[in-house]
């Protein structure tokens, strides 16, 4: 494991000015409400802005509609986007990692039917791995595909599906063979589905607070053509575990309350704030220039060829535990009730993240599970 | 287990410094630095290889190389939790006296840190000044030949090369054993000279800040990897303890505080050899002082009994990083910095600080 500290290059760095000077422009500070990072209101219009400057599916080549960009490039509009409190949920994760799995482990008519629709900021995906009986364990999904005329008859059910009621296609686990001597690795593959099949019935499963965005999505005999079919059958094990590398280790996991503690500064009299809340802007900001080296490192050793599952998982935990902690000492030092419905923006956005944070450190991995494949990295073994 | 090299410096310094150590700074030795009050074997490898003087130019008396390789060489130093005044020798006192233009002595220079309770002054004729007053908490006062003290004269900062023999010391400790002495400098006389460019209280604060962080980032590295090979070693139930989640959970948490310190003072080091770097040093002090008592606590509950015995080499690392940790500057005092300079900069300067650190500062 090595954690190399890496500077942005000056093309970098003007890539930074220039999503600075988009994000001043599009959303000036103070009119609109940031979203607390990736779990991001969705914007079609914004996200087609973004596509406009090569700034979705970034990384993907120019071939399919990308921009041949690096993974430190995405880091640097992620990073800004999210601290910005940018609705960038429309576009999230067919950029953070669909595109990624449709380009590495899809076939060119994949690549040409949804790889440049997804860099025009036009396909909203879902995620399509935990089921009611499958969630850390996700090796044991029994949603099942058999053999039909031309493709596939889906059956079962997935759960916590974000978005599914307002996205377009979800890339689903799913099993195509039977468990044979307790190999659960082995037998699941990986498909395209379109959310809007015949027989596939989407459901909500309200928030905690009675918000919508995780849904529950059953497959009666959804029939799924051979064409949808992503990579080798069989290979959906290996194809999920990389796609799960691109889920974790970048700002999205430790950002998420930044632009709550920017609202923070902007309501509060910077000359009259009492010294332990001033202290503890000094303790964040010092702890987020450290966390964010870390993971700069990270995209950087990607763009290098790496794979670093290893310091992504630790990266990603440390983050979201992290976030957490950021609004526990907010809530411990800030003299108020945070009331959803308060007229201060920044009450309304402590409110969000107490109600919703006990969900970063769940969505993705649990970090429980990122423990497991860091701890196997540290001490040689296969992760 | 060997320590990881920094990108900013040639391999052969690191290599060079860790075998150095690896042959001279075992277990025993460094046991037995503490029973002695010293090391002076250790010091003497150490300083026939130039490495003490890393950072302070040749025609100075120095070595020659950057600030950088000198960090580089006390996280180093840090990891093998070597019995030395390196720093002291080096980037503080090296270099407090090098700026003043002093000679350099060949043996041992210690520094002031400057802790409450000190009440050092100076009466300085031409180029020779008169001290009287105390201070605490000197490092290896008691082997050093010089102590380099910074003091206002007339609202300007003069440095005067004490000799050690000249001062009355008291030998004390830190919670390693370290020497950490008292030392009353009534009546002594010594040479006197105005401090360098840019030397002055504030930055010699943010100097030993740094010093510090490289410490315990080599401190907390070789922890960590003392953990995992303990936790793979034993065996309860049946298999390395190691196997167990829970057990897992400290050696992912101790790793992400040695990935954390070590890429917070590469960065300052960085920073620092190029000139302006309060943020980032004053950021990874406070970083570097609460992975420190993560990283204890998590590295000693991993350990078990074991941990807590003086057989084990453990505690060297874990007794130094709860002493480096209070060494220029609590928890209190750089989270407050970092406050008054992080609120001053508004809500809209606050994210370009985590970007560019410094050269944010307006």
């Amino acid at each position: 494991m090595r954690f190399t500290p890496t500077e942005l290059t000056d093309a970098e760095l003007a890539l930074q000015t220039e999503v600075r000077d988009f994000l001043a422009a599009e959303l000036p500070p103070g009119s609109h409400e940031p979203c607390l990072g990736m779990a991001a209101r969705k914007d079609k219009e914004f996200s087609r802005k973004m596509a406009e400057r090569g700034w979705v599916g970034m990384a993907l080549p120019k071939e399919w509609g990308g921009s041949d960009r690096k993974a430190v490039d995405r880091f640097i509009v992620v990073e800004e986007m999210l601290r910005w409190g940018a609705p960038v949920g429309h576009h999230w994760v067919a950029d953070r990692q669909t595109g990624n799995v449709i380009l590495k482990f899809g076939n060119d008519e994949q690549r040409e039917r949804f790889l440049p629709a997804i860099c025009r900021g036009e396909l909203g995906f879902s995620i399509g791995m935990s089921e009611p009986d499958s969630g850390s364990d996700l090796a044991s999904v029994s949603t099942r595909a058999e053999r039909g005329d031309g493709g596939w008859i889906v059956n079962g059910t997935k759960i916590w599906t974000s978005g599914a009621h307002e996205n377009d296609w979800f890339v689903c686990l799913l099993r195509t063979a039977p468990i044979e001597d307790g190999n659960k690795h082995a037998g699941l593959t990986q498909m395209l589905i379109d959310l809007r099949s015949a027989g596939l019935e989407i459901s909500p499963i309200p928030f905690l607070d009675g918000t919508h965005h995780f849904n529950e999505v059953t497959f009666n005999d959804v029939f799924v053509p051979d064409e949808n079919v992503v990579g080798d059958l069989g290979m959906g094990w290996h194809q999920n575990t990389t796609e799960m590398a691109y889920e974790r280790g970048g700002p999205d996991r430790w950002l998420s309350p930044f632009s709550t503690i920017e609202q923070l500064l902007r309501e509060t009299d910077a000359t009259d704030m009492e010294p332990a809340l001033r202290d503890l802007f000094g303790e964040m900001i010092a702890r987020w220039w450290g966390i964010r080296n870390l993971s700069l490192s990270v995209a950087r050793l990607i763009d290098e060829g790496e794979a670093p599952s290893v310091e992504s998982s630790l990266v990603k935990e440390m983050g979201t535990r992290y976030e957490q902690d950021v609004v526990e000492k907010l809530v411990q030092l800030v003299d108020l009730e945070y009331s959803p419905d308060s007229s201060s923006l920044f009450e309304r956005m402590l409110a969000d993240c107490v109600v919703t944070f006990p969900g970063n450190t769940i969505r993705g991995g649990t970090i429980e599970i990122l423990r497991s494949v860091a701890s196997k990295g540290l001490q040689g073994l296969e992760v | 287990m060997a320590i990881i090299g920094s990108p900013y410096v040639d391999e052969l310094i690191t290599e060079t410094a860790d075998r150095l150590f690896a042959e001279v700074c075992g277990h025993e030795a460094v046991q037995a630095a503490e029973a002695d009050g010293g090391a002076p074997e250790i010091w003497a490898a150490f300083a026939e290889t130039g490495f003490p003087w890393i950072s302070i130019d040749e025609d100075a008396g120095g070595s020659g190389g950057s600030l950088t390789d000198a960090l580089e060489v006390l996280r180093v130093v840090g990891y093998h939790a070597a019995p030395i005044p390196a720093a002291e020798t080096g980037i503080l006192g090296g270099w407090l006296l090098s700026s003043a233009g002093h000679e350099l002595p060949e043996g041992i220079v210690t520094v002031v840190p400057g802790v409450s309770g000190d009440d050092i002054s100076m009466s300085v004729a031409g180029d020779a000044a008169t001290l009287s007053g105390s201070a605490s908490r000197v490092p290896w006062a008691r082997a050093a030949d010089r102590i380099a003290v910074l003091a206002e004269v007339d609202g300007s900062p003069m440095v005067a090369s004490v000799a050690a023999a000249d001062c009355d010391i008291t030998p004390m400790t830190n919670m390693a054993g370290e020497p950490r002495d008292s030392v009353s400098f009534e009546g002594a006389s010594a040479p006197v000279a105005p401090a360098g460019p840019g030397v002055d209280s504030e930055s010699f604060r943010f100097r030993g800040a740094l010093s510090r962080v490289a410490l315990i980032a080599g401190a907390i590295e070789k922890m960590s990897q003392l953990t995992v090979t303990y936790t793979n070693d034993r065996v309860q139930f049946g298999r390395p303890v190691a196997r167990f989640q829970a057990v897992q959970q400290h050696l992912v948490w101790a790793a992400q505080d040695a990935a954390l310190v070590r890429m917070a003072a590469e960065t300052a080091g960085r920073e620092a050899g190029r000139g302006e770097a309060r943020f980032e040093i004053a950021a990874s002090k406070l970083i570097a002082n609460q992975a420190a008592a993560r990283a204890t606590k998590a590295c000693h509950q991993a350990h078990g009994a074991m941990g807590m015995t003086q057989e084990y080499a453990l505690h060297h690392l874990s007794r130094r990083l709860w002493s480096w940790r209070k060494e220029y500057g609590s928890d209190a005092e750089w989270s407050g910095w970092l406050g008054r300079t992080v609120v001053s900069q508004g809500a809209e300067g606050l994210y370009p600080l985590v970007t560019s650190g410094s050269r944010a500062i307006a």
